[in-house]
């Protein structure tokens, strides 16, 4: 029984989950009160321009045919047999529909905002192992001692503060006290400024350009970054340390110690590996508290990622849009959770790829 | 989705698996089965310092919340009348006085009174009186929205986990697909559908917390429900025709109790920054309601010229958050003998 099998069965696996995800999101957002068209066209429209933008976003139609036509309309592979009946039809694609608000079909609006959240939790949680892993290390190694003691304490405050809290503090102090860093929007690494077009690409220009640029994207990201990440570094910090100390106990660290082998090499060599599987679990779990951080983060330093689309799309009534973003925030997560599954199978070898369930 | 590895391999942080192998601490098998109670966690919890600065610390935001709740409905705003001025109704002092001793670009340090030793926010209120009041919101708050996740998922990971079968997987399922929506964004979908005009949002949003924490607890109770179906007990109930309904209720639940009460207790924690992250974005309290984190969702457009407004809410939901993960962290290191972390 391979990897790659237990990776295809773990995915069949996620299908009816997503199911799932589509449903609650399509009836919960359905049941917001409150009629966009309404909204749109004010207290007293024409019957024939409503009856007309009711069929253009599909509104007349009974809710059971819409949420019919929207699991395959998100679906990447259905057979549709609501339009083209008595035939079944192949539909390809991944279509969540036209957002009321904007006007622009949502997977476009997805697509600009996705990239920005991404990198956001990308570097936070960069940030966040970078720190932690080290410092659980040191921890669990000093045990007991000022080192540990400080660790400590900076993960439980990592735990119990908000980030968004922390968001505010940071901007006062290296935004507007020191002038630092920027305290709005993010810049996304590929988007260069003009003058980049015009040098050529070979040009020492063109890449002093790039640089330059590059120095400005980390700069605008690591307010944001420290933001989001220090809740997952706490809680990374918090189980590395843990998991560590338990490594640490076992009794083939007890036989190294008795043979000699120093401290260090005990930790590289032995501890580590094994020590890491809770972290994984938890990374692959605080996937979900790290969207929500992402929505307040975004909020707290005005980045347009998916986080704040997800609050228009409330804000808005907005049902195509809340329903997408929400929708590719679970299928993230559902991403997330396998790819953890996987790298603890790959890190693992005694992973029996869950053999005996199946 | 994230329940479905091998059991065999995966290990839960918080779970206390009381089938394994203890370590040579010289205590038998039998004696170390009675010390996992309830009772022998809190006697353990008496040698932590750490924990009892939790509880020390949550026994004075509790204490806060119950003076300011009697303050408000008994003493009608005694308290605040004649310590400070009324949050709401009183009268109005200077708008945003720095705190006692800051002096900034409006005012100098002699201006600044005992009298709003916090200062004051944009409309003269006094911002200590303001914090006192939102201690009751907050306790509240993650009180209930944790008996609320507490009872549910308890409740609902028993049945799934006793009765086995159709009935387990389907809840299960359920369970994991209300965890792979992301929490906050959950609880905002819920809100703007439950209280579009968001009149009781601060209650929809508790609500919304607890039906969002129900999976958590479910999955922990599930977990320790499959060891304790085995035991003998359980066995002899059926076998002597007690009801489904009353094992669970006398049996199971009490039995797995001390895992859920450490869950329960970071759990209240989170509600907390969760609610005030809520309000932050505006989908929980609402003005002119003293939350923490509507006071600081009004401090973020006053950060440049008033930096304490945004300082104080912040710290006191950092202490109160504190005091309850100390608490679940002793109650943890207390309730499993295996871990000696301190």
């Amino acid at each position: 029984m391979g990897l790659l099998r237990y990776t295809v069965r773990r995915l069949l696996q996620a299908i009816p989950v997503m199911i799932g995800i589509v449903t609650i999101t399509f009836f919960l957002s359905n049941a917001v009160p409150g009629d966009p068209v309404d909204v749109m066209l004010g207290p007293s429209p024409a019957q024939r321009q409503e009856a007309a933008i009711r069929a253009k976003f599909g509104l007349d139609k009974p809710l059971w045919l819409r949420y019919i036509n929207y699991l395959g309309d998100v679906s990447p592979i259905w057979l549709s047999t609501v339009d083209s009946f008595p035939y079944v039809a192949p539909e390809y694609g991944i279509d969540f529909g036209r957002s009321i608000n904007y006007g622009t079909p949502v997977s476009r609006k997805i697509k600009e905002r996705l990239p920005v959240t991404l990198l956001l939790m990308g570097s936070a949680f960069t940030f966040a192992l970078v720190t932690a892993v080290p410092l659980g290390v040191i921890s669990a190694h000093r045990r007991n001692q000022p080192t540990d003691h400080v660790s400590r304490i900076v993960a439980l405050i990592g735990v119990s503060t908000p980030s968004f809290w922390i968001g505010l503090q940071l901007i006062i102090i290296f935004a507007f006290e020191l002038s630092l860093l920027p305290s709005n929007s993010l810049v996304m690494p590929w988007n260069l400024p003009p003058p980049a077009a015009e040098a050529g690409l070979l040009s020492v220009e063109f890449w002093g350009i790039v640089a330059a640029h590059q120095v400005t994207v980390v700069k605008h990201l690591i307010l944001p970054t420290i933001t989001l990440g220090t809740l997952q570094m706490a809680a990374i910090t918090r189980i590395e340390r843990s998991a560590m100390l338990e490594q640490l106990s076992q009794e083939y660290v007890r036989l190294a110690r008795a043979y000699g082998v120093s401290d260090s090499k005990i930790l590289r060599k032995h501890a580590f590996r094994p020590a890491q599987l809770p972290v994984i679990t938890i990374v692959g779990l605080n996937l979900t508290t790290a969207f929500g951080g992402a929505v307040l983060t975004e909020t707290v330093f005005e980045i347009n990622g998916m986080g704040r689309l997800i609050l228009q799309g409330v804000l808005t009534i907005d049902y195509p849009l809340i329903m997408g973003t929400t929708v590719v925030f679970g299928v993230m997560f559902v991403i997330g959770v396998i790819l953890t599954d996987i790298s603890y199978a790959y890190i693992d070898p005694r992973v029996s790829y869950g053999d005996q369930e199946a | 989705m994230s329940g479905e590895t091998p059991p065999s391999t995966r290990d839960e942080p918080s779970e206390i698996d009381l089938t394994a192998e203890r370590d040579e601490s010289g205590v038998e098998e039998a004696e170390m089965e009675a010390r996992v109670g309830l009772s022998y966690t809190l006697s353990q919890l008496r040698r932590d310092p750490t924990a009892l600065a939790g509880l020390a610390i949550i026994s004075v935001t509790t204490t806060v919340a119950i003076v300011a709740t009697i303050d408000a409905w008994v003493l009608d705003y005694w308290f605040a009348q004649n310590f400070w001025y009324h949050p709401l109704r009183g009268p109005h002092a200077e708008t945003r006085l720095p705190p006692y001793g800051v002096s900034n670009t409006f005012f100098d340090a002699s201006q600044t009174t005992m009298a709003h030793p916090l200062g004051t926010d944009n409309r003269g209120r006094d911002v200590a009186v303001r914090l006192f009041y939102g201690t009751r919101i907050a306790i509240t708050v993650g009180f209930l929205s944790t008996t609320i996740g507490m009872v549910g998922g308890t409740l609902t990971g028993a049945v799934a986990g006793y009765y086995g079968g159709w009935i387990d997987d389907v809840l299960m399922r359920t369970a994991e697909m209300l965890y792979a929506i992301p929490f906050l964004i959950l609880v905002i979908v819920i809100v703007s559908v439950l209280d579009p005009q968001r009149q009781n949002a601060l209650s929809v949003a508790m609500i919304g917390v607890g039906i969002a924490s129900m999976p958590t607890f479910a999955r922990l109770i599930r977990s320790r429900v499959f060891s304790v179906r085995e035991e003998e007990y359980v066995e002899a109930a059926e076998a002597a025709g007690v009801k489904d309904r009353w094992i669970i209720l006398r049996h199971v639940i009490p039995n797995s109790f001390a895992p859920v009460l450490v869950q329960a207790t970071l759990q209240i924690g989170v509600a907390i920054l969760i609610i005030a992250g809520l309000s932050f974005l505006g989908f929980g309290a609402q003005p002119p309601q003293p939350s923490w984190g509507q006071m600081l969702s009004k401090a973020r457009g006053l950060m440049i010229p008033n930096p304490w407004f945004s300082i104080f809410p912040g710290i006191c939901i950092l202490l109160t958050v504190v005091g309850f993960n100390l608490l679940g962290d002793g109650l943890r290191d207390a309730a499993d003998p295996r871990i000696q972390n301190k």
